[in-house]
């Protein structure tokens, strides 16, 4: 009851929160974003073909009607149709969603486990070989533009230039090794990328607990260092952690990876949105932008209430 | 030792999770399709967006909509330059003697495919009715038509059917179906450019029932009669099958306009007296970074054929003239060249004071010796070495060497280098570093197109333009520049240009008065004599006369100094030699693709399995 109780608090919390994203989005694609009025006439239109397409595209509107109608196709979740290809835009995010989160997932969760496990043995050997060289390989990590990596591990994983064991290009889910074979070089590319930032953070939050009074008196007294690590160190350090995972989520199912989808040819989310920036779609900028802001309050909420689930000191109020 | 033991441990657990990940997938060179099937994949550098015939304004678009609808007309296969035949009509238009009226028979007997729009989910027969209606949908604002210019003003009572609310059981004067196999379009005045705008994918033939039930899912679910039928379709790959029902007929290279001595090198001779579909499925993949291209392409089983990147020119050819590969390249993949469909040029929009039209006739002068300047300040060699191989094709004026009208003995002074010329001028006409207007270069994000700017004023300063009068403003996205364009309010316009149809008409419009901005001509260049010339010409069927018309009007537009133009960048296509084949040109009225086909490795090709029955 009491979770039931916080949860409606926290929903009803995040309505102004959506309100402002979606506010200030709507304002950016109205007068800052790309008109799609001269994309969608033929050559050598008239000024009456021109007033047609801008009326079909609501233009005339007046700003306030036209966010009023972004607000009802919130709440109705139809954002009616993608201005470029006439795709309802609920088909487009139910085909390219499960895409994206397909694709982003592994690499995700990799990315957080290793660099979980290697910020654990970075701290363990603070000031030692093992921590300078991990933290070394991580700020290469983070140093190479995740656009470089990309090519580079295209070229060595899948390209006749290099090992040619997987596809340079493609998608397909619809048995788990056509999964695996599209799956793997775009997870190992985003691993790479990700590690060196998780590794980093995780090696702080780790070495921070480390230092901990009850740490170091358990370590005084002898207490076993898988046993130390696990439910010391580890137990306490979850709250940033998932923080970090929780709050990535939506963006990992919503956002995708664009350069990624672009170079590996996987028509995901991140793809759809790319090309509904740049050609000035709204139906689906509005749909995303919605969905990201409605995810993000979840998260929140799941995050708060995970809180509670590792520290009990935590209460929901 | 714990620490250590820990360590080992670790890494055995990173080293055997890499592992078991590469070993998963170590089947990569396996294609996930059926290896039994003949697949071809195709490569382009675009990606479509509607798949409906009113929406088919690019070539991307047109190189699926011609697929999987029928035209009337289509291009010969290998005729250079280009010819039309016949496609669902049963031979070339009759034209009455007054040249106003067309008469167009149908093939009987051509079906649409199967699909639960028509009865029993079998599809009906294309009729004359269909070609009446799939051109009525541009005249009605409903379906986003972008094809309405191609007939708009011409067919006698269209405009007046659009203007009378779009009502498609009211008849119109100049298009009707005679019968049920024939079509009768009445003009209001010539327009011999007609059966070119029956080949485009704006005039593909759609039933009416599924415009109904579909409405704009059609963009996603076309409906046609085309040679091949949609399978899937989505931003980076659309795949096709062979529509079983088309009308397959054994192939008469020779009647496609086979030219041994240029095209015998591809093979494509052995498709003669075969009968088509010689693929079970065609793939086009839409990859927009040329490396991701080159990968696949060089990959052995993914795409089939791609464009050479500009910057692995030197690094794949053998030599540019002609076009070679490097021995080892020569031995896996085919290469020809073949020049563009189109153009890219420069304009200078006469709207702006400081450099085109003026109130004052001694300052409308020095104008003209202004833009007289920057034409000669242009290295048209030096653009053609940086981004186009060196291997485009420079031509003066507006007709492209493309068109049967182009003019190989024009001056070639307007596309010639002069820098002292270029001073002489702005020096005799008063243009000093403190006059010269500010240049606003309005252009693309990208990085080529900062190169673009970068080239152009060094060549502009060259000629005494201040550097930091020549300003740079680059739009994030095509629609943001090309608004700016549209409204007039960019000085400086480059662009490129890719035919519709091939006559010169087609790129002279550029230039015609009435077609200002909003409109194709972004230069709002406005000339009588040229307007006059275009009106005259535009109403006569090819002949010496026209091209003599087409021709002064290039001259008039050479002189005024309005654009700088052009070159037509040369594509060089590379294939596998398992594909039999030769490529088709960029026209955007696009080409059908039911001859493609795969080698069988001793100079025969291999049938389509589902065709020839294998499972």
């Amino acid at each position: 009851m009491e979770l039931l109780q916080y949860s409606i608090r926290k929903i009803i919390a995040g309505i102004p929160l959506i309100i402002g994203v979606t506010l200030i989005s709507f304002l950016l694609m109205v007068y800052f974003g790309p008109d799609k009025t001269f994309d969608l006439l033929g050559k050598n239109p008239t000024a009456e073909e021109i007033a047609e397409v801008r009326e079909q595209l609501g233009y005339n509107k007046p700003f306030v009607v036209r966010y009023a109608e972004y607000l009802r196709e919130l709440v109705t979740f139809d954002f009616g149709r993608s201005e470029s290809t006439g795709e309802p835009v609920t088909g487009l995010l139910a085909r390219t969603i499960p895409v994206s989160a397909a694709l982003s997932l592994p690499g995700f969760i990799l990315g957080n486990l290793l660099g979980v496990l290697l910020g654990l043995l970075a701290a363990f050997y603070r000031g030692g070989a093992p921590d300078k060289f991990i933290m070394a390989s991580a700020a290469v990590g983070m140093s190479i533009s995740f656009l470089i990596v990309i090519i580079a591990f295209q070229i060595i994983f899948s390209s006749s230039f290099g090992l040619n064991l997987f596809p340079v290009r493609g998608w397909s889910m619809d048995t788990f090794g056509d999964y695996v074979r599209y799956v793997t070089v775009p997870t190992l590319a985003m691993v790479f990328v990700a590690l060196g930032y998780n590794t980093r953070f995780y090696r702080s939050v780790i070495v921070e607990e480390m230092n901990r009074d009850h740490v170091r008196t358990a370590r005084a007294f002898g207490v076993p260092p898988a046993q130390l690590y696990y439910k010391l160190i580890l137990k306490n350090a979850l709250i940033p952690i998932i923080t970090r995972i929780m709050f990535s989520i939506p963006f990992v199912i919503i956002s995708g990876s664009l350069l990624i989808e672009q170079y590996f040819g996987i028509p995901g989310v991140g793809k759809a949105t790319y090309d509904a920036i740049t050609t000035g779609d709204q139906p689906v900028l509005k749909a995303v932008v919605a969905l990201t802001a409605i995810l993000l309050v979840a998260a929140q909420l799941l995050t708060d209430i995970l809180y509670r689930a590792v520290d009990p000191r935590v209460s929901l109020r | 030792m714990n620490r250590l033991v820990s360590l080992r441990a670790v890494c055995a657990l990173l080293l055997f999770g890499a592992a078991l990940l590469v070993g998963c997938g170590s089947d990569g060179r396996q294609d996930a399709a059926d290896p039994g099937l003949r697949v071809y994949r195709h490569s382009t550098n675009g990606v479509p967006t509607s798949l409906d015939p009113v929406q088919s304004a690019t070539a991307y678009t047109n190189m699926i909509v011609i697929n999987v609808y029928d035209t009337l007309y289509a291009y010969k296969y290998l005729a250079r330059p280009f010819e039309l035949k016949t496609n669902l009509a049963a031979a070339m238009p009759e034209i009455s003697a007054d040249g106003l009226t067309y008469t167009v028979r149908l093939k009987p007997g051509v079906y649409f495919i199967d699909d639960p729009v028509f009865p029993d989910g079998k599809g009906r027969e294309v009729v004359a009715e269909d070609v009446v209606y799939s051109i009525k949908r541009h005249f009605d604002p409903a379906m986003r038509p972008q094809g309405a210019w191609l007939w708009q003003g011409k067919v006698a009572g269209l405009d007046e059917w659009k203007d009378a609310g779009s009502d498609y059981e009211q008849d119109i004067e100049g298009l009707r179906a005679l019968d049920r196999y024939t079509l009768q379009i009445k003009l209001v005045r010539p327009y011999p450019q007609l059966p070119f705008t029956l080949a485009q994918g704006y005039s593909a033939v759609v039933p009416r029932e599924a415009v109904e039930k579909y409405g704009r899912d059609l963009a996603l679910r076309p409906i046609g009669s085309g040679p091949f039928r949609l399978v899937s379709f989505d931003k980076t790959r659309v795949v096709m099958e062979p529509n079983q029902n088309w009308r397959w007929q054994p192939v008469d290279i020779y009647a496609e306009g086979y030219d041994e001595e240029t095209q015998g090198f591809s093979g494509v001779a052995a498709i003669h007296g075969q009968t088509p579909p010689f693929v079970d499925r065609f793939e086009i993949d839409f990859i927009q970074d040329s490396a991701a291209m080159w990968n696949s392409f060089t990959k052995g089983n993914e795409v089939q054929i791609t464009g050479l990147p500009v910057e692995l020119a030197d690094s794949v050819l053998a030599s540019k003239r002609p076009v070679t590969l490097r021995e080892d390249l020569a031995e896996k993949y085919h290469i020809t060249s073949e020049i563009e469909t189109g153009f890219v040029y420069q304009g200078i929009n006469m709207d702006f004071p400081e450099f085109g039209y003026h109130p004052d006739p001694a300052q409308e002068k020095r104008n003209h010796a202004l833009r007289c300047a920057m034409i000669k300040a242009f290295d048209w060699n030096a653009r053609n070495e940086s981004f186009y191989f060196g291997l485009g094709v420079i031509f003066p004026g507006a007709i492209p060497p493309v068109v049967p009208e182009f003019d190989p003995e024009l001056s070639r002074d307007s596309v010639t280098r002069d820098v002292s010329g270029a001073r002489r001028l702005l020096a005799e006409n008063g243009w000093t570093p403190e006059n010269l207007p500010e240049l606003l270069y309005g252009t693309g994000s990208g990085v080529v197109y900062r190169q673009f700017f970068e080239q152009a004023r060094a060549w502009l300063v060259e000629i005494g333009w201040p550097r930091e009068k020549i300003i740079l403003k680059q739009f994030a996205t095509f629609g943001d520049l090309n608004r700016q364009w549209r409204e007039s309010r960019l000085p400086y316009i480059g662009l490129g240009w890719g035919l519709d149809y091939p006559d010169a008409q087609n790129t002279l419009q550029l230039f015609y008065g009435p077609y200002r901005a909003p409109g194709s001509n972004l230069t709002n260049y406005n000339n009588p004599e040229y307007n006059a010339l275009y009106e005259q010409a535009a109403v006569m069927q090819p002949s010496p006369e026209r091209t003599e018309i087409y021709r002064r009007m290039n001259r008039i537009l050479i002189g005024d100094c309005v654009t700088i133009i052009g070159l037509s960048r040369t594509r060089i296509p590379i294939w596998h030699r398992e594909v039999v084949m030769h490529p088709a040109g960029g026209m955007v009225g696009g080409f059908q693709y039911p001859f493609i086909a795969l080698s069988d490795g001793a100079g025969g090709i291999r049938q389509a399995a589902r065709s020839a029955g294998i499972p």
